[in-house]
C-alpha cells in the first residue's frame, strides 16, 4: 500500500468511532468537570457558568463543591464503606469462583464448553431479575429467614431480619458479579500445563504443597483480572443496596443518583462522580501494571 | 490435572446451585396463585396473562428491542472499524478511548451523559437512550473484531495485494467475509447488553420512552405483583435462545 | 442488513401509528385515582389515559424539569405548584371548559400558592401520617398517635426493623420537627439540625426509606409501622381486609400535628393535548368522580357537590376528612427559596449517607 493510501486508510477507520467517542464519552468527562465547578440552579441542574452583560464577560464559578467533600469525614468514610463491600464482594466471588474454575478446568475437554456456557447463563438474565431473586429469597416472610429465625431461636437468639441488611447487599453482590472472576480465572486455569504439576509430584510434593507452590501463583494474573472486572463495577453500583440495603447499605453510586436524580444537586454530584472516576483510573492502572508481572500466562 | 479433589467439586457443584436456585425461585413463582412470593398455593397462568394486557410493559418491551437493534447496527459499524484500526495501528490512544466505557463503572457513563445531553439542549427520549448505549457498545464489538483479525492469516492479504487488488478491495473482498463471524458475534453481544442495561438507561431515558430493565424496575418499587416474576422467566428463555444461537455461531465470543 | 433496516423501519412506524390514537399523559402521585375512574373518563372521551406515576415531589420537579414536559394534566401539591408558577411552566387554564368549577368548595379556591385558580384547580387532600398493624401495635402495648413512634429510640427498640419511613426530604424533616413541636415552615438552621439529629437517632432502628411500597408492606405483614399518605393507608386497611390477613390496619394522625398536602391539576405548557386535558380536569370536577376519590381511593375532598356521595364512614374518618381541633394542628408547606432548598438538600444527604 503506497504512503497516502496507508495514511488514508488509517484516517478512514480511525475517524468515525473516535469522534463519536470524543463527543459522547470524552466532552461528557469535560462538561462533568466544568460542572463540579458551577453553582447548582435553582430548582436544580446547573446555573450559568459566565454572564454576558453590556460587552464584559464574569464568571460564575466556585470551589465550594469540592470543599464540601473535605468538609466533614463523611464522604471519605462513605468512600472507604464503598471500597470495603467492593473489596468483601471480590474477596467473597474469588474464594467461591476458584474451585469452580479448577473443577471445570480439570474436565474432560469436550465437557468444559458446556460448564462454561452454564456459569454465564445466569448472568445473561436481566440484572433486575436477579436482584429481584433475592428480594424473595430474603423477605422476611419467606422460608429462608423463617427457617433462620428457629434456629435463633432454638439458640435463645433474638430473630434476624435478611433483608435491608449488609449481608443482603453483599449477597447480591457477589451473585451477580461472580461470573466476572469465573470466567478469566477459567481461561487461565485452563492454559496450565499438566506436565507441571506431574513433575512436582515426581518430586515428592505432596497435594497442599502442588496447589500453593505450582498453581495457585500461576493462577494470580487471572484472578486480579477477575478482582478488576469484580472490584471497579461494583464500587458504582446503586440499584442493589437501593432496593436491599435499608438505611444504611449506602454506597458511593446511591448517593451519586440521588445527587442527580432526587436532590438535583449537579455539582455536587459532579464531584463525587470524578472522585469515583479517579478511584476507577487508578485501580485500572495498578491492574495493568500487576498484570505485567514475570511468568504470566495471559 | 486429571486428580480431582471431591470437596473441590463439591464445592464447584454448591457454587452452581448457588447461581440457578435464585432463578428457579423467580420462575417458580411466576405461576403461583398468589400475591405473595412466600409459599405455594396453586398453579396458575394469570400472571402471564396480566402480562399481556399490560401496556406499559408491552411498550417498554418494544422500545427495549429498537434501541437494542440501533445500538447494535451503529455499533456494529464504528466497533468494527475500531477493531480494524486497533489491529492494524496499535494506537494507545484509541484503545483508552474505545475501551474507556467498557472499563467505566455505568453510572459515570450515565450520569455524564445526562449532563451533556441536558447542556446540549438534546431532549431526553429513545435517541439519548441509543445514543448512550452505542458508547459502550463500541468497545466490546472493536475487542471481538480485533480478536478476530489477530486470528487471521495475513498471507491471504499479501496474496490478495500480489495479485494486484487495491487495499479497499482486499478489505472488501477478504477482510470482511473472514471478519464476520467476529462482527456478528460481537453485535449480537452489544444487542444483549443493550437490552439487559439499566443503570445508563436509567439517567438518559426520557418520559415516555421506558425500556424493559426500567420497567421492571418501577414495579419492583412500586407494586410487586408476580407479573415481574413472569415477565423474568420469559426474559431468561430469551436470552436461553439467543445464547443458544451465538454459541452456534461463535464459540469464541464467550471467552471475551 | 437491507432486511434489518426494514424491520427496524417498520417497527417505528408500528410504534408512531399507535400513539396517533388520542391519548392523555396523566403523571400522578402513585395510587391515587381509581381504575374504574380512569376506565369512565376513557369512554367519555373516547381517549387512551397514560399513566406516569410519581412517590414524592422531588422525585416530580426532578422529573419534569428534566425536559418531561410532555405531560397534558400533573398533580402536584401546593407547594410545588407554586414554583412550577414561578418557573413559568403552566399553561393557564381556560376556564370556558371547566364549567364544573362550581362545585369546587370555597375554602380550597384562590390560596396563596395561586390566587384566582388560574392556573390549577384542587383534586385531593391528604395529611401524612402514621399507618400501623393494630394488632402488633396492641400486642406492644404503643401508642401510634404520637410521632415518638418512629422517632423515639425507647419505642423503636420494640419496633426494629419493623418501621419504614418516606424518602422524601419535605415530609421526613416536617414529621422530626412537629415532633420538636416546631412549625414545618420554621427554616430556622439550628432547628432543622435538631431535626436532623432526630432522624439520624433514630435511623438505626428503621428497616428502609419507602415512598412508593409501604402499602404493601404493611400489608403483607412486613412492616409494623409506615410513615405514609392518609389515602394510601386507608388502601392498606381496604387491601389487608380484602385479603383475609388475621390483622387490620390503623391509621392516625399524631398528636403533635402534620402535614397537610392539598393537591392539584395543572397543565404544563408542553401539553401535547391541552383539549383532552381541559376535558379530564373538568372530569374530575363533576361529583360523581370526584367522589370515587375518597370512597376508593381514600382522599380528602375539596369537592362541595360530592360531599353526598361521599360514604358517611369516609366522611368520619377523621384521618382522611380532619376535625376542626385537628386541623388546627395541620399545617400545608410552604414553597421555599433556593438557598433554604439547598440547605435542607444537604441536611438530607447527610441523612442518607450516615
Amino acid at each position: 500500500m503506497s504512503r497516502f493510501q496507508e495514511k488514508g486508510a488509517r484516517f478512514l477507520l480511525t475517524l468515525p468511532p473516535a469522534a463519536y467517542l470524543l463527543l459522547f464519552f470524552l466532552l461528557p468527562g469535560l462538561m462533568m468537570l466544568l460542572a463540579s465547578f458551577r453553582f447548582p440552579g435553582d430548582y436544580g441542574g446547573l446555573a450559568p457558568w459566565y454572564y454576558l452583560e453590556e460587552g464584559s464577560l464574569t464568571f460564575d464559578l466556585t470551589l465550594e463543591n469540592w470543599a464540601r467533600l473535605f468538609e466533614s469525614t463523611l464522604y471519605l468514610q462513605l468512600l472507604l464503606k464503598s471500597l470495603l463491600f467492593a473489596l468483601l464482594t471480590t474477596a467473597v466471588c474469588a474464594l467461591l469462583a476458584y474451585p469452580l474454575a479448577l473443577t471445570i478446568a480439570a474436565s474432560p475437554k469436550r465437557h468444559r464448553e458446556l460448564l462454561i456456557l452454564l456459569v454465564i447463563l445466569p448472568f445473561w438474565s436481566n440484572f433486575l431479575v436477579r436482584i429481584y431473586a433475592w428480594m424473595i429469597i430474603f423477605s422476611p416472610q419467606g422460608a429462608l429467614t423463617e427457617g433462620l429465625n428457629q434456629i435463633t431461636a432454638l439458640l435463645g437468639l433474638e430473630p434476624v431480619n435478611l433483608m435491608f441488611s449488609s449481608v443482603a447487599v453483599i449477597t447480591c453482590l457477589v451473585y451477580v458479579h461472580l461470573p466476572f472472576m469465573v470466567l478469566p480465572l477459567y481461561a487461565n486455569l485452563e492454559k496450565h500445563d499438566p506436565a507441571l504439576l506431574d513433575a512436582a509430584q515426581d518430586l515428592g510434593a505432596s497435594r497442599a504443597q502442588r496447589f500453593w507452590k505450582v498453581t495457585w501463583p500461576l493462577s494470580l494474573p487471572g484472578l486480579y483480572a477477575g478482582a478488576v472486572l469484580v472490584f471497579i463495577p461494583t464500587l458504582g453500583i446503586f440499584a442493589i443496596p437501593d432496593l436491599l440495603g435499608g438505611t444504611n447499605g449506602i454506597m458511593i453510586g446511591n448517593v451519586i443518583k440521588q445527587q442527580f436524580v432526587e436532590s438535583r444537586d449537579w455539582p455536587f454530584g459532579s464531584v463525587l462522580s470524578l472522585v469515583l472516576t479517579g478511584i476507577t483510573l487508578l485501580l485500572v492502572v495498578i491492574a495493568g501494571r500487576l498484570g505485567r508481572t514475570p511468568g504470566a500466562l495471559t | 490435572m486429571s486428580r480431582r479433589n471431591p470437596f473441590v467439586t463439591a464445592a464447584a457443584v454448591a457454587v452452581y446451585a448457588f447461581l440457578y436456585i435464585p432463578l428457579i425461585v423467580v420462575a417458580i413463582f411466576s405461576f403461583n396463585d398468589s400475591r405473595l412470593n412466600a409459599e405455594w398455593v396453586g398453579f396458575t397462568l394469570k400472571w402471564y396473562r396480566q402480562l399481556l394486557e399490560n401496556d406499559a410493559m408491552l411498550q417498554a418491551a418494544t422500545n427495549s428491542l429498537i434501541i437494542a437493534t440501533c445500538a447494535a447496527i451503529v455499533a456494529g459499524v464504528l466497533g468494527t472499524l475500531a477493531g480494524v484500526a486497533l489491529h492494524r495501528f496499535r494506537q494507545k490512544w484509541l484503545t483508552a478511548l474505545v475501551l474507556g466505557p467498557v472499563a467505566m463503572p455505568d453510572i459515570l457513563i450515565g450520569v455524564s451523559l445526562l449532563l451533556t445531553f441536558m447542556l446540549m439542549n438534546i431532549s431526553l427520549g429513545m435517541m439519548s437512550i441509543i445514543l448512550a448505549h452505542v458508547t459502550f457498545c463500541i468497545g466490546f464489538v472493536a475487542m471481538a473484531v480485533q480478536s478476530r483479525m489477530a486470528g487471521m492469516d495475513d498471507t491471504l492479504l499479501e496474496a490478495a495485494r500480489d495479485l494486484g487488488a487495491s487495499p479497499w478491495q482486499s478489505f472488501r473482498l477478504i477482510t470482511l467475509p473472514l471478519l464476520m463471524p467476529g462482527i456478528v458475534a460481537g453485535m449480537m453481544m452489544a444487542f444483549t447488553l443493550s437490552i439487559d442495561d439499566f443503570v445508563v438507561t436509567f439517567f438518559t431515558a426520557g418520559v415516555g420512552s421506558s425500556t424493559l430493565p426500567l420497567e421492571i424496575y418501577s414495579m419492583v418499587k412500586i407494586a410487586v405483583t408476580p407479573e415481574v416474576n413472569a415477565i423474568s422467566t420469559l426474559l431468561m428463555l430469551l436470552t436461553l435462545v439467543l445464547i443458544t444461537v451465538l454459541s452456534r455461531f461463535s464459540p469464541q465470543t464467550l471467552r471475551s | 442488513m437491507k432486511k434489518l433496516v426494514t424491520a427496524v423501519v417498520l417497527s417505528l412506524a408500528a410504534v408512531s401509528s399507535a400513539q396517533a390514537q388520542k391519548t392523555l399523559n396523566l403523571f400522578n402521585w402513585n395510587d391515587y385515582i381509581a381504575d374504574e375512574t380512569v376506565t369512565r373518563f376513557e369512554q367519555q372521551c373516547n381517549c387512551k389515559v397514560v399513566q406516569d406515576y410519581f412517590s414524592s415531589t422531588e422525585e416530580m420537579m426532578a422529573k419534569l424539569l428534566a425536559g418531561g414536559g410532555d405531560y397534558d394534566v400533573v398533580i402536584p401539591t401546593q407547594n410545588a405548584v407554586e414554583a412550577l408558577i414561578k418557573q413559568g411552566f403552566l399553561m393557564p387554564l381556560d376556564k370556558t371548559k371547566l364549567g364544573n368549577v362550581k362545585n369546587m368548595a370555597p375554602g380550597f379556591m384562590s390560596r396563596s400558592y395561586d390566587p384566582g385558580n388560574q392556573y390549577s384547580l384542587p383534586y385531593a387532600f391528604t395529611t401524612t401520617l402514621i399507618g400501623y398493624n393494630e394488632n402488633r401495635l396492641q400486642e406492644l402495648g404503643l401508642d401510634p398517635a404520637d410521632w415518638r413512634i418512629i422517632f423515639d429510640p425507647e419505642v423503636l427498640a420494640k419496633l426494629k426493623g419493623k418501621v419504614t419511613v418516606m424518602d422524601d426530604s419535605e415530609e421526613l424533616i416536617a414529621a422530626a420537627m412537629k415532633y420538636l413541636g416546631y412549625s414545618v415552615n420554621d427554616t430556622n438552621e439550628q432547628h432543622l439540625k435538631e431535626a436532623q439529629a432526630v432522624i439520624l437517632k433514630a435511623k438505626p432502628y428503621w428497616a428502609a426509606f419507602n415512598s412508593s411500597s409501604y402499602i404493601k408492606e404493611l400489608t403483607v405483614g412486613n412492616i409494623w409501622v409506615a410513615h405514609g399518605y392518609s389515602s394510601d393507608m386507608f388502601q392498606a386497611r381496604s387491601d389487608a381486609r380484602e385479603a383475609g390477613r388475621p390483622f387490620s390496619i390503623g391509621f392516625s394522625i399524631p398528636k403533635q400535628g402534620a402535614v397537610l398536602a392539598l393537591d392539584n391539576m395543572v397543565i404544563p405548557k408542553k401539553a401535547r393535548s391541552p383539549e383532552l386535558a381541559h376535558q379530564f380536569i373538568n372530569f374530575m370536577m363533576a361529583p360523581e368522580n370526584a367522589a370515587e376519590l375518597s370512597n376508593i381511593v381514600g382522599t380528602g375532598n375539596p369537592n362541595a357537590a360530592a360531599k353526598d356521595l361521599i360514604e358517611p364512614e369516609i366522611l368520619a374518618i377523621n384521618a382522611i376528612f380532619p376535625s376542626d381541633p385537628q386541623l388546627e394542628t395541620l399545617e400545608t408547606i410552604s414553597a421555599r427559596n433556593s438557598k433554604e432548598r439547598r440547605f435542607t438538600s444537604r441536611l438530607w444527604t447527610e441523612i442518607k449517607v450516615r
